[in-house]
């Protein structure tokens, strides 16, 4: 027996399946294995396998309409729920177990990540990267699939009386989608409002630890650690099709704002159809 | 181009430089350090830069260009030295330069002025803010030096100046504080941090000066390597161990060997080793042409033991 993988969960059929997906994924890598931004396969693949059973078996994901991400460069803008970026992490499974080729998404995280230790490693090596405007410039002209949730944290750390309900967008995904003439794809996640429901969010307590926020869920933090486990919810995600924008990058923020809420609006309808057509939280 | 002075010529990158340019150019130069064994054909001027004979060594010997290569980049005089070599050595080699009206003139930066920040963006270009002294003071002379040779390129535009900001460099000859470190016998690292980080030869930082001047570059220029690795990655392929120490215990470690004068580098010299500073050489590139000739594992095996 593997002492550092006693149930067998490295060699299963879906870590299989995930390695050669993985491998599928066009990279530019160097002699050293990683690629300008510090993307490396192997990493990847030890650490999207929790994500892979999370995926298959906790949230038992739907996914529908990912023949419409494009194989070349692309912004997946999505919504942003659940107090952990769980949806971001399921949107790159769903991209890398189910897109037809194989997609590697890359997050673009909190400028806090990358000062958290360990963290900030595993962003990079996974293909994510601290969201800078010009790494992302730079990621799409190389032809990378970029994810944001223009929510931020004001959609992640939302209470629940606010659930499906779009936050304020930031306009800068607009003006990088405009200046790299990027298409982008909009993307509903229905499910992640369910899976830590918040009844209060303790900002100051937050700030004193150095985070964003401080949720207070049905059982976080009662439950210790043990509180940051999610409801067994099942996920819906719906990749919706491409939108192109044209226009000067550095306008007028009224005539960004403008195309950022036809964005926002399309996704805002795709989660109220996607709600609609939701017949139970849980199955 | 015929003649040509370099600053810092008994250094390691100043020597190198020197040996490349002699084979094409006459070739001279100033340095408070002697030379031992110079090559016949380049005449070394034993001076110190802050020094009024300074300025009659470029009237006399009236070169087409000049290098400045002479900066202090360790930590272990005290900082109003360090300050004035740099700051003002710049300042007097700029108004000689303005005044014996030099063709060309190359500036060796670092990429370093950029700083190492958790939200730096992973490539950074010329335009990118120096702000190496938000977290490394003592580093802000190199800011400073910049300050003065933009000034100085607006200021008389029929000199092509150019500023070059090599990344880490490392070689045989060359003494940077990256070197420094991935020599240590111990070579302890951030836990929980492992940034990319990009490597040139110094033969290429060489070349890459030579094209400089050939081209007569005028302006800020980035010089990257052939490619970027995480630390640990390098520190692999140099064929020693990391071993990594949660950072209060490594920083008050640092604090404390500085003091005490047995490691010459200040506390917030870590950054380098946790957070990015990443450059995109892609200008400099498209203006010269240059294509790095050493390999990461050609420039891991000159710093091997």
């Amino acid at each position: 027996m593997d002492v550092t993988d006693p149930f067998g969960l490295c060699s299963s059929d879906l870590a299989k399946e995930l390695g050669e997906r993985i491998d599928r994924i066009p990279a530019d890598l160097n002699s050293y294995g990683y690629d300008p931004w510090g993307y490396n396969p192997e990493v990847l693949k030890r650490f999207l396998l929790p994500a892979a059973y999370l995926y298959r078996y906790w949230f038992r994901c739907k996914v529908r309409g990912i023949e419409n991400v494009p194989a070349g460069r692309a912004m997946v803008i999505g919504n942003h729920a659940g107090q952990i970026a769980l949806d971001g992490l399921m949107v790159s499974a769903a991209l890398v177990l189910e897109g037809e080729p194989p997609r590697l998404v890359r997050g673009m995280g909190e400028y806090w990540l990358g000062t958290l230790p360990f963290l900030s490693i595993l962003l990079d090596r996974t293909g994510s990267s601290v969201g800078t405007p010009q790494t992302c410039a730079d990621m799409l002209r190389h032809g990378e699939c970029v994810m944001a949730f223009p929510e931020g944290i004001r959609g992640m750390n939302k209470l629940y009386a606010d659930a499906y309900q779009l936050q304020e967008f930031g306009l800068g995904f607009m003006r990088l989608a405009l200046e790299t003439d990027t298409p982008i794809i909009p993307v509903a996640v229905v499910g992640s409002e369910e899976q830590a429901p918040s009844i209060a969010n303790l900002e100051g307590l937050g700030r004193m630890l150095g985070m964003p926020a401080f949720p207070i869920t049905l059982t976080w933090p009662w439950l210790g650690p043990l509180g940051m486990i999610p409801l067994p919810v099942r996920y819906h995600i719906e990749f919706g099709a491409p939108m192109r924008f044209q226009g000067d990058a550095d306008d007028e923020d009224e005539v960004i704002e403008e195309k950022v809420e036809e964005v926002k609006a399309t996704i805002q309808g795709m989660l109220r159809r996607g709600l609609a057509e939701r017949r139970s939280i849980f199955l | 181009m015929k003649k040509i002075l370099i600053t810092g010529i008994a250094g390691g990158q100043g020597r190198l430089l020197a040996k490349r340019l002699a084979e094409r150019y006459e070739v001279c130069g100033v340095d408070r350090m002697s030379w031992e064994g110079a090559p016949r054909n380049i005449r070394v001027h034993s001076l110190d830069l802050r020094k009024k004979r300074f300025r009659n060594i470029i009237r006399t010997e009236a070169p087409d260009a000049v290098v400045h290569l002479a900066f202090v980049r360790h930590f272990r005089v005290p900082s109003a030295v360090r300050h004035e070599v740099n700051v003002n050595g710049t300042q007097r080699l700029l108004e000689a330069c303005a005044e014996c009206e030099i063709d060309r003139v190359v500036v060796l930066s670092s990429s370093y002025v950029y700083g190492a920040l958790a939200e730096n963006p992973r490539y950074m270009h010329e335009d990118h803010p120096l702000n190496v002294s938000r977290t490394f003071p003592e580093m802000r002379d190199l800011a400073e030096v910049e300050g003065l040779v933009s000034s100085f390129v607006w200021q008389y535009p029929k000199i092509a100046t150019s500023i070059l900001r090599p990344v880490n460099t490392l070689g045989y000859y060359v003494h940077s504080a990256i070197g420094t470190y991935l020599k240590l016998d111990i070579l302890p690292t951030v836990a929980g941090y492992d940034p990319m980080m990009q490597f040139l030869h110094e033969e290429d930082l060489s070349e890459a000066i030579v094209l400089a001047l050939e081209k007569r570059l005028n302006g800020v220029f980035n010089v990257a390597g052939p490619a970027a690795v995480p630390l640990k990655t390098a520190i692999r392929a140099i064929g020693r161990t990391a071993i990594p120490v949660p950072e209060p215990l490594i920083g008050a470690i640092i604090r404390q060997l500085f003091r005490m004068n047995v490691y010459g580098f200040p506390a917030h010299a870590l950054d380098f080793i946790k957070y990015p500073c990443t450059v995109s050489g892609e200008k400099f590139v498209s203006a010269t042409g240059y294509k790095p000739l050493f390999s990461l594992e050609d420039i891991f095996a000159s710093v091997a033991r």
